[in-house]
């Protein structure tokens, strides 16, 4: 048995020195969703209260072995009301974020365009917060209207704004020119927060408040509601990624070579900006700014297990999700009883990481 | 068979090339020959549907401006002068996307094997682990050939034929490679494929190609077999220089002599 799996490991890797990942990335998403299973159970455990989320599961699973006592309401409303929808809020998130990067990666063909370096949260977040600061005056019927869905939303066309701006002046002839890309991120960053200072200027205290809370990053406050508003519009994004690993491998060789094998470039442009635009926008909304997991999950991927996007994208998925829960772990517990924002976690994580990857930029990692 | 009437290419307001008839016949190793700016670049680009034409391109008697990107995917492949990877993808990870079309042609037991067939057949056997970026500009171009031929690994496909479209396709080759190259070309013209390829060493032309297309200021200057093509006065009035062209006796196939000139 011991030696299968060794044997097993070593053709995996001897196919991995022949240049062919594909069996190594398939170990890795396996492992990467065991992993994944023991964060959101270790998540589920951890908090500043002893609720035993392992009776809960017990009981849900064996209800005959119920004793009864052990499991108060209290324990009850803790795990399922207040843990649960933050542990599944930090998988859609931590998700959503990772693949969103990895595909704005892809199509931008560079391995530093992230939504939050190049502007899109920015402009996603502009979004929610005219929704937030507005929603009280003439923007009253729309949120009548749209009603729980309106945040996520006005967050997604924010998104899509930016994308499209930033990808028409960034890209001439199927070329990004990185340092354009990067100083239109910066221009359209500087815009929308000058308009969200706006909106900050207009909001009342209790707006004001929110916004404060929401603009650091944070799972906190997650609530079955929450999810409801964007659950929707990431899972539709997750379950669409798949089917743009193709097109963003296809596009690794550059446009032209991308159409001369067969890819629609336009049409799959255009799928791959919105879904970016709603992943980014619907995380931007409920969980506000989180930085550098859509940037750091997928350059670590690659290195481990390549960039096809068949493998990177499914592997990102899981790996962001891991990532967002255990910072999340950190943040409810670095300051208990009080907790840090996730995106102060992640920010100082991905910060040095970042410089890393610059400092190692020379050699098969060349930006 | 593939026919373009008539093509036309304007980039903005500049007229690139006017008016250019060309067939590339199965069995053929088509050569497009010219100065630099001739606009041999831009007629291969409209024929690869990159760009923008009027006039009509037919392939295997379908007007290829109905045809979706997948279905040319399966008629032709196309070699670009240069491609740059912003990704660490290993050579074996690049030739492997030439098999997304999923029209290689190859049985499907052989397809797994295709992508070490393929580098064989450029001459980088062993190169699968190695990644793209660190190879040489020479040794990232007969990738990305080999990426090609798995596209189109066998020249016809259902009875009908399929082509391969090189762009300076042993501009950074040394000479050895430069024949190899020529050779797979000849097999797959010989196979039942076309091939147009674009050349600058009109010495390998003469050598390798069917049939000759010299352009010229953006129209094409003359077209046909070596033989008819290759002539003291139309080389020299087309390259701007005053060369002399030679015929070897065997075969009388013509060369010439950069030697002879005095610029």
């Amino acid at each position: 048995m011991v030696d299968g799996v060794a044997d097993r490991l070593g053709t995996v890797e001897k196919r991995a020195s022949m240049g062919d990942r594909s069996g190594r990335a398939k170990l890795a998403i396996a492992l990467l969703t065991a992993l994944l299973v023991l964060t959101m159970l270790f998540s589920l455990a951890s908090g500043a209260s002893d609720a035993s989320a392992f009776a809960v599961v017990r009981d849900w699973l064996f209800p005959s072995l119920s004793d009864g006592s052990a499991l108060s309401a209290r324990d009850r409303i803790i795990v399922y009301d207040i843990r649960l929808p933050r542990v599944v809020l930090g998988v859609l998130i931590g998700a959503a974020l990772a693949v969103s990067g990895a595909v704005m990666q892809g199509l931008f063909r560079n391995p530093l365009a992230d939504p939050g370096l190049v502007g899109v949260s920015a402009g996603a977040g502009l979004g929610a917060i005219v929704v937030i600061v507005l929603g009280g005056t003439f923007l009253g019927p729309v949120l009548a209207l749209f009603g729980i869905y309106t945040l996520p939303l006005a967050a997604f066309f924010g998104g899509l704004a930016t994308t499209l701006i930033l990808y028409r002046v960034a890209t001439r002839r199927g070329q990004t020119s990185i340092a354009t890309m990067l100083l239109a991120g910066i221009a359209l960053g500087a815009m929308a927060g000058a308009f969200s200072g706006i909106m900050v200027y207009l909001a009342d205290d209790r707006q004001l408040r929110d916004l404060t809370f929401w603009g650091l990053g944070s799972l906190a406050g997650a609530t079955w509601t929450k999810i409801a508003s964007a659950g929707p519009i990431i899972v539709l994004a997750l379950i669409v990624s798949p089917f743009l690993a193709r097109g963003l491998n296809a596009l690794a060789l550059g446009e032209a070579a991308a159409h001369h094998l067969g890819i629609s470039v336009q049409r799959f442009k255009n799928v791959a900006i919105v879904s970016v635009a709603a992943a980014t926008g619907a995380s931007v909304a409920v969980s506000g700014g989180i930085g550098f997991v859509g940037i750091v999950v997928p350059h670590l991927l690659r290195l481990l297990i390549g960039p096809d996007n068949r493998y990177l994208l499914p592997a990102s998925a899981l790996l962001g999700a891991s990532m967002l829960l255990l910072a999340d772990a950190v943040s409810r517990t670095i300051v208990a009883p009080a907790e840090l924002p996730i995106g102060i976690i992640t920010a100082a994580v991905g910060g040095p990481f970042f410089l890393w990857i610059l400092l190692r930029k020379r050699g098969i990692l060349d930006l | 068979m593939i026919e373009a009437r008539g093509i036309s290419v304007s980039i903005g307001t500049r007229r690139i090339i006017s008016d250019v008839d060309f067939d590339v016949r199965p069995g053929e190793v088509a050569a497009i020959v010219g100065p630099n700016g001739s606009g041999k670049t831009t007629f291969l680009k409209a024929l690869s549907g990159d760009l923008p034409y009027t006039g009509r391109i037919v392939i295997n008697n379908r007007d290829m401006a109905g045809l979706k990107p997948w279905e040319t995917a399966s008629m032709r492949a196309v070699l670009p002068q240069a491609t740059a990877l912003s990704f660490p993808f290993t050579v074996h990870e690049v030739v492997k996307l030439g098999l997304m079309s999923g029209r290689s042609g190859a049985l499907p037991g052989e397809e797994r094997n295709l992508p070490q067939r393929a580098l064989a057949r450029v001459d980088l056997d062993g190169f699968a682990g190695r990644y793209y970026q660190e190879l040489s500009g020479g040794e990232q171009q007969r990738v990305q050939l080999a990426r090609v031929l798995c596209q189109v690994w066998t020249p016809v496909l259902n009875g009908k034929p399929r082509y391969l479209f090189l762009d300076e396709p042993v501009s950074s080759l040394d000479i050895k490679h430069q024949l190899i190259i020529m050779e797979i070309a000849r097999d797959f013209a010989r196979g039942g494929g076309g091939v147009v390829a674009i050349l600058h060493d009109l010495n390998l032309t003469a050598m390798h190609a069917d049939r000759i297309c010299v352009m010229h200021r953006g129209r094409l200057a003359a077209a046909g077999t070596p033989q008819d093509v290759m002539t003291d006065e139309l080389i020299s009035r087309v390259f701007e220089c005053d060369l002399k062209v030679g015929a070897l006796p065997a075969g009388n196939v013509p060369f010439v002599l950069p030697q002879s000139v005095s610029l």
